[in-house]
């Protein structure tokens, strides 16, 4: 099988690999750098469950090949805490009871922090909006949009 | 009974960290070394016999390292019940559904697995297939299963005092017939397996909602015994219902390691998942409902058909769950019930919390229409029916605490029922329904569960105990109420779960029973070893061991807080007395042993049942049948809650899988072969962030006798109360029943149109 180098920027890091052109950003990440935190929940884009930050930007890791994505930053949710400190986000997903079974979890946090970062303030309806591409099925969502808008109140408070 | 120091404490759970560090190591996130990659290969018909199966192409593939077949199995056949016993893991003789196991492959990465399957050539003699119970319950309908006379599963009776009597003599009676296609249960998690089979036995990791119960049949297929099979404590992405059987995925990773000689991972797909798992039944329901002048249910009769797929399942207790939840949450005298779960071409389908929901959202719609008729509010009429602390239920099931009374006061009041009943304009409409979930049932010599708890040197102590967590914060339950018991802080508990060559055995977290069953039994071996720490710091502190208090990880004598010892004194003080301090502790459901689904379904089912009261507010827009969520409100009396953080969390799930996706939006679609059209996440649609409103959860406390602490199950009655709910809204909203599920928007308009068309008839 015909095998391509690449270098990936995956938590500030510079990895260097070769791989199989047709390789998604997800099974490189989860088979090649056991950067296990992205799920593999449809393979089709619908469930979000997949989601790391392009850029800051949420993106499905499915539906993107690892050589496309060279030269961009790229945030699993393995580097979103130093392992010492979390993520707000993180912090506020365990204090307001986001997470049951933890499968969406790390695209949800992920989808979360971009969009903390992209506004100022936030509605609900915002948040909403926000996390409708990644799927949960054990929270009702009712405590995953309290999370988000706490963090987001918060920020604005310390702003 | 602000006694507790830390259960009844709305707190974070303590299971989540890795799930938000992205730690959690999921099935399909595992490997071992020199791993091998399966896939399946899946029957292309709904209903053939199979005449051979050629794998030698594909067993010469480079890279391929064990194929399986039918070939290779014991004639050993998989079924929850002795007397449902018709799963074969991999089907030797012939394949009943389109997409169902047939063969597969290992092989040094999937591209290569997949490349193989091609390989393999299978010869088929199609058979006639039977897509619908209708079809299959016919005189002369092909045989499904040869030993299944009729194509019928599971018939469940049920016939409880007089009810023809009683519905003619009724004030008002109710009859309709409502009907629903297949659910999925949408876990985010899609199946996954990874085996290694060695001379020692079976090592297993895959979803599950009980090891102990995936341990025994797994031993029976491979005919060893059951305690060389080691299911792994592993993070479970859901379980809804879904996985509490064993799958033949686990087989199949199993019996291809044990071919292969190394260990191997089958993670499925969202198709698969979807598939070839478990779904949840389609079903019709005819219910013939009455009520006297006060408002008073006098008697139903039920008759409920339903789509079982090709295999039994849990088909005994999933045909017999609409009856139980009905007569636990409403009182009344006469009860006639009869279920009939017919075998058709379709998946196999398992337990689901508010399946039928054409049984329980259909009667929920009813007691409305009859409130009306009656000119009395729905509200009223609930309260008028309601069960009690005492109340003896028609198939003779003792109800202990019961705070169901409050929680239709509570949810109606948070929703502002009394200003919008009957007060909202036309294209909105707001309903309630109440349900009971029973804690745990009777399941024999597997239905108790039992513990350990160690006290280590450094005054900590670690819960050794069978109960599995799917996501519902098990660990975190359990942590909590040995904490509480021993009188440490939860953060100093280390909790070992869900393995089985470690841990003992367990019911499984499928009967609602964890809280009760497995936290009691934990509660229960806390207590063993706080006797024996006690005893050790009676000692120390020169005090009768009757006075001592255990709190914060500290022994303090009884009215004189300046005199304590610590709790890692004490247990190094045993230790150098050369006794560790190991507690036991095991506990049982008090349901009555001979009560059976099919052959006697009478008797005590459970010993502890919760209750729940869920109120939904929609806007329907009259031209497109388009419904807006506007409000979910949910009040669940979960006896003494361990922790109300984790139930409302519970509360929460239930309202989504119940009115949003159980009302609303969710069905699978089916070609004329059998064929699932919609087994993925575009083509299903199941509800997103901007389809629901917040979900309010009203934790409402009683204490159970029974349950640790005073707990019982934690959420579940929600799952079934939000689908009459959210259909009582929606009814109320536009003035007729959608007796269709889901209330899509072209079933509403047909209702609304159906409504029309009677009204210009009556009327011309």
């Amino acid at each position: 099988m015909e095998q391509v180098p690449v270098i990936l920027n995956i938590n500030g890091r510079e990895e260097c690999l070769t791989i199989p052109p047709h390789k998604t950003l997800l099974e490189v990440l989860r088979n090649d750098l056991n950067l296990t935190g992205a799920k593999n929940g449809c393979e089709d884009g619908s469930c979000g469950t997949c989601t790391v930050l392009l850029d800051g930007s949420p993106v499905r890791s499915c539906l993107l090949l690892a050589v496309e994505v060279q030269g961009r930053e790229i945030t699993t949710i393995e580097g979103l805490s130093d392992g010492e400190k979390m993520h707000p986000v993180q912090q506020a997903f365990i204090d307001y009871g986001a997470v049951q079974c933890g499968y969406c979890s790390p695209g949800m946090i992920l989808t979360a922090k971009a969009i903390v970062e992209s506004a100022p303030s936030l509605t609900e309806a915002e948040v909403r909006k926000a996390i409708a591409g990644n799927l949960c099925r054990c929270t009702g969502y009712t405590k995953i949009v309290e999370a988000v808008l706490a963090v987001s109140s918060q920020k604005q408070a310390t702003s | 009974m602000s006694e507790f120091s830390v259960v009844g404490k709305r707190v974070p759970r303590l299971d989540v960290l890795p799930r938000v560090l992205g730690e959690a190591k999921f099935s399909a996130d595992l490997s071992l070394p020199g791993m091998l990659h399966a896939k399946v290969l899946r029957s292309p018909h709904a209903h053939a016999r199979i005449l051979n199966i050629d794998a030698s192409r594909a067993e010469r593939l480079p890279g391929v390292k064990a194929v399986v077949s039918g070939k290779d199995v014991l004639p050993y056949k998989w079924g929850v019940f002795a007397y449902t016993r018709d799963q074969q893991l991999i089907p030797k003789e012939k394949v009943r559904y389109f997409g169902e196991e047939v063969a597969a492959v290992a092989a040094v990465d999937e591209d290569t697995a997949f490349e193989a399957l091609e390989l393999i050539k299978v010869d088929y003699e199609p058979l006639p297939a039977l897509f619908s119970p209708e079809e299959s319950l016919r005189e002369g309908a092909i045989l499904i299963h040869d030993d299944k006379p009729g194509n019928v599963s599971v018939r469940i009776f049920v016939d409880e005092g007089d009810v023809d009597r009683a519905l003619a003599e009724s004030y008002l009676v109710q009859e309709d017939e409502f009907s629903s296609p297949e659910e999925n249960y949408c876990m985010l998690e899609p199946y996954a397996v990874l085996a290694n089979f060695d001379s020692t036995g079976l090592d297993i990791w895959c979803p599950n909602a009980g090891p102990h119960m995936k341990a025994r049949p797994l031993s029976n297929a491979f005919g060893i015994p059951t305690s060389n099979v080691r299911v792994r404590k592993v993070h479970i992405g859901g379980h809804h219902g879904g996985r509490s059987e064993v799958s033949p995925a686990d087989f199949i990773a199993a019996l291809l390691s044990k071919k292969a000689r190394r260990p191997v991972k089958l993670v499925y797909t969202r198709e698969e998942n979807m598939n070839c798992v478990r779904q949840v039944h389609a079903a019709k329901t005819w219910s013939r409902v009455g009520v006297d002048k006060e408002g008073k249910i006098t008697a139903l009769d039920m008759r409920v058909i339903m789509d079982g797929g090709a295999y039994a399942s849990t088909g005994p207790i999933a045909a017999s769950v609409a009856y139980l939840m009905i007569e636990e949450a409403y009182a009344m005298p006469n009860l006639r019930y009869e279920a009939i779960r017919a075998y058709t071409n379709k998946p196999p389908r398992g337990m689901y919390p508010h399946h039928p929901r054409t049984a329980y959202g259909g009667l929920e719609m009813q007691l409305d229409m009859l409130a009306e008729k009656l000119g009395m509010d729905p509200m009223e009429l609930r309260l008028r029916n309601t069960v009690y602390e005492g109340y003896v239920t028609p198939t003779k099931t003792v109800i202990t605490s019961c705070a169901e009374i409050e929680t239709i006061k509570k949810a109606a009041e948070k929703a502002g029922w009394k200003e919008k009943y009957g007060k909202l304009p036309r294209g909105r409409g707001i309903g309630m329904a109440c349900a009971s979930v029973l804690s745990g049932f009777p399941m024999g010599i597997r239905g108790g569960s039992g513990a350990f708890v160690r006290f280590n040197e450094d005054g900590d102590a670690t819960v050794i105990s069978g109960v599995v967590d799917n996501g519902q914060g098990n660990d975190s339950m359990i942590a909590t109420i040995a904490a509480e018991e021993l009188g440490l802080p939860r953060e100093a508990i280390k909790v070992v779960t869900a393995d089985t060559s470690m841990t003992p055995a367990d019911q499984g977290a499928y009967s609602q029973a964890s809280t009760v069953i497995s936290g009691g039994a934990v509660k229960a071996a806390a207590a063993d070893a706080k006797r024996q720490l006690l005893e050790v710091a009676a000692d120390l502190l020169e005090a009768n061991k009757e006075d001592l208090i255990p709190k914060d990880g500290k022994i303090f004598i009884k009215g004189s807080p300046e005199k304590w010892v610590s709790m890692a004194k004490v247990a190094r003080t045993a230790l150098a007395r050369d006794h560790q301090i190991l507690g036991r502790g095991d506990r049982w459901p008090k349901g009555d042993s001979k009560r059976e689904w099919v052959s006697n379904p009478r008797g005590q089912i459970a010993s502890a049942f919760s209750f729940g009261t869920a109120v939904a507010e929609v806007e329907v827009d009259m031209e497109t049948g388009r419904v807006k969520l506007l409000s979910m409100t949910a009040a669940h009396d979960c006896g003494y809650p361990i922790n109300p953080l984790a139930v409302e969390q519970q509360i929460q799930r239930s309202a989504l899988e119940a009115g949003p996706a159980g009302v609303m939006f969710e069905k699978h679609m089916w070609t004329d072969k059998g064929q699932n059209l919609n087994a993925n996440f575009t083509d299903y649609w199941m509800p997103l962030a901007t389809d629901v409103p917040n979900i309010d959860a009203i934790v409402v406390t009683s204490n159970d006798p029974y349950g640790p602490f005073g707990a019982k199950e934690g959420g579940l009655s929600i799952s079934v109360a939000m689908v009459g709910a959210v259909a009582n809204a929606i009814r109320n909203a536009i003035g007729v029943p959608v007796k269709e599920f889901p209330m899509t928007p072209d079933a509403i308009l047909r209702a609304i149109e159906g409504n029309r068309e009677s009204e210009s008839r009556r009327g011309g």
